[in-house]
């Protein structure tokens, strides 16, 4: 008893030390935007300052930061939109047929994984010059769409795999036809997995870089192309962009506490159910 | 049946296989943004890429930081998937923190440890000069930059592989663990001969993702180094994006992105095969 306690006591002293060490980046991110410029660079590094949320505010308001978040939210939303509907019903589709091409479907889909994203960058470009619609929210979306729409199948598919068939069955029997036992019996059960995919979409669609850089321009560009602008050198923008990358996460903290208890299954496109 | 799947294969056949096709036919002309006339020139982009010294230096160096890092992610990430195995208390909140760093937006992430590797007034730095230690020029130097980046990768995606290798653990019979310890195998004899065979199959899985995922990794390297320097850590996808989007070369990057695409599908198959040969279970 003693000697297992005593055990588990430096366990979980060991992981602590680790979780710090492993969260320094962020908490140190998170220190320059609370510092005045003259703490913020001194050797050794100050760890006690007067804390300001000046450059927070500054980022938001003055340096157009709400605008850049309007339009990563506005692609984030629009790529759910259009890649969960669908992908829902193709989801079902796959995990209820009884062809021998599903597998081999489904494997086209992983397979898809393996597309290099610059391989599909570039020629989502010479669209886009060519139809005028670079710097459109619609471009975007669209390149969004592609690189979620094989997550999103896999995904959905997993949640349906795990609802009985005699479901859609009894529901058939009651008189339903396949689509209403689909929208009336089969649904309404896979609802928190709507929701987990659609959290992921958007988690994927929001956080996107490299579309992003090719894609949007001054009207459309989203945050991940905005504090990448600042980058990390000057050391005169260090506080300013801090402030701005903390906000960032902020979103993806709050999407990992809404999705914890579906994190594996979202990473492994529903592969390895936690 | 097939009705449900119409709409997301009509909507893949136009943002997927599309573009994909496009790029294909690109791949085998000069097209240019912006120059004159585009000529089908078969596979002269290939043979030129394969007898160029840039594009196998770029190879090497993603083989290299791939490796070096999925290596790195594994054992650590094995390592603490064991110990939180271990913990009987705040499991959920030891994970969800060092969870983090791999939902952190990548750009964002980038720049955190920017600020911990960048000259003079990064962290490391710093801390380091402080103890009157003279640091190494962790981003100019072209060794320190390839280990930055390794490091970078590993802090970024080390999460992931805890996360699933946790779930494995989890998800194996007990008994075959207790039978072990009854028969008096010690600690280190129940990883080698109990867990490690029963991980097997999903250390397969987690390294093939991985692989995947490493030859697209572009937003960390592009915000820590841009390639450099030199190309000293320039990926082949860092140099599709200079050809394709800097020179706009369209027809180039088209053909070096297939090559990247051969490359990981062999690795990838090369990955399944292995599975297959040492059982079945795997999957």
């Amino acid at each position: 008893m003693s000697r297992s306690f005593r055990n588990q006591t430096l366990l979980l002293a060991a992981l602590a030390a680790f979780t710090i060490v492993n969260l320094i980046p962020i908490l140190w991110g998170l220190i320059i935007s609370l510092k005045q410029p003259a703490d913020a660079f001194s050797i050794p590094p100050k760890l006690i300052f007067e804390p300001t949320l000046l450059f927070h505010l500054e980022v938001w308001t003055e340096r157009g930061f709400l605008g850049f978040l309007w339009n990563s939210l506005v692609i984030a939303a629009g790529t759910v939109f259009i890649s969960v509907p669908i992908g829902t019903l193709a989801a079902y589709g796959l995990a209820r047929t009884r062809s021998r091409h599903a597998g081999q479907l489904l494997f086209g889909l992983l397979a898809i994984r393996m597309l290099p994203q610059i391989l599909l960058a570039l020629p989502f470009f010479v669209m886009a010059r060519f139809l005028s619609m670079v710097d459109t929210y619609t471009m975007m979306i669209l390149a969004m769409v592609a690189v979620n729409q094989p997550f999103t199948i896999w995904l959905m598919r997993s949640f349906f795999v795990d609802v009985p068939v005699e479901l859609d069955e009894a529901a058939m029997i009651d008189g339903c036809n396949r689509w209403q036992a689909f929208w009336h019996a089969v649904l309404p059960a896979v609802r928190p997995g709507l929701a987990v995919t659609s959290l992921f979409s958007m988690l994927l669609a929001y956080n996107e870089f490299l579309f992003a850089l090719i894609l949007t321009g001054k009207n459309t560009k989203t945050l991940p192309v905005a504090i990448s602008e600042y980058g990390g050198e000057d050391i005169s923008y260090w506080s300013i962009s801090a402030a701005g990358a903390i906000g960032i996460m902020l979103p993806a903290v709050i999407f990992t506490l809404l999705v914890q208890r579906h994190l594996i299954r979202g990473l492994t496109f529903g592969a390895v159910k936690g | 049946m097939w009705l449900f799947m119409l709409p997301s294969v009509a909507v893949m056949a136009l943002v997927l296989l599309y573009p994909f096709l496009s790029a294909l036919y690109y791949s085998f002309t000069d097209y240019r943004l912006g120059g004159g006339a585009t000529r089908f020139i078969g596979l002269d982009n290939y043979t030129g890429l394969l007898t160029e010294e840039r594009f196998w230096a770029d190879l090497l160096n993603t083989l290299g930081l791939v490796g070096a890092s999925v290596a790195l992610q594994l054992i650590i990430g094995m390592a603490l998937a064991l110990a939180l195995y271990g913990l009987t208390r705040g499991v959920r909140l030891v994970s969800i923190l060092n969870f983090l760093p791999h939902v952190v937006t990548p750009v964002v992430g980038g720049i955190f440890l920017k600020w911990l590797f960048v000259g003079r007034w990064g962290l490391l730095d710093a801390t380091l000069v402080s103890f009157d230690i003279f640091p190494p020029d962790w981003l100019g130097d072209p060794f320190w930059a390839r280990f930055t980046v390794v490091m970078a990768d590993t802090w970024k995606f080390m999460p992931f592989l805890m996360l699933v290798l946790y779930a494995g653990l989890q998800s194996f019979d007990t008994t075959l663990l207790e039978a072990a310890q009854i028969d008096g195998a010690n600690w280190g004899q129940r990883l080698r001969y109990v867990i490690l065979p029963m991980m097997k199959p999903i250390i397969l899985f987690v390294v093939a993702i991985r692989t995947m995922d490493a030859f697209r990794f572009f937003d960390l390297v592009y915000v820590l180094t841009n390639g450099g320097p030199g190309t000293a850590t320039e990926t082949i996808t860092l140099y599709t994006y200079q050809i394709g989007f800097r020179m706009l070369e369209i027809g180039r990057a088209s053909a070096l992105g297939m090559l990247t695409l051969l490359i990981v599908a062999v690795m990838v198959a090369g990955l399944i095969w292995f599975m297959q040969r040492r059982g079945r279970e795997a999957f």
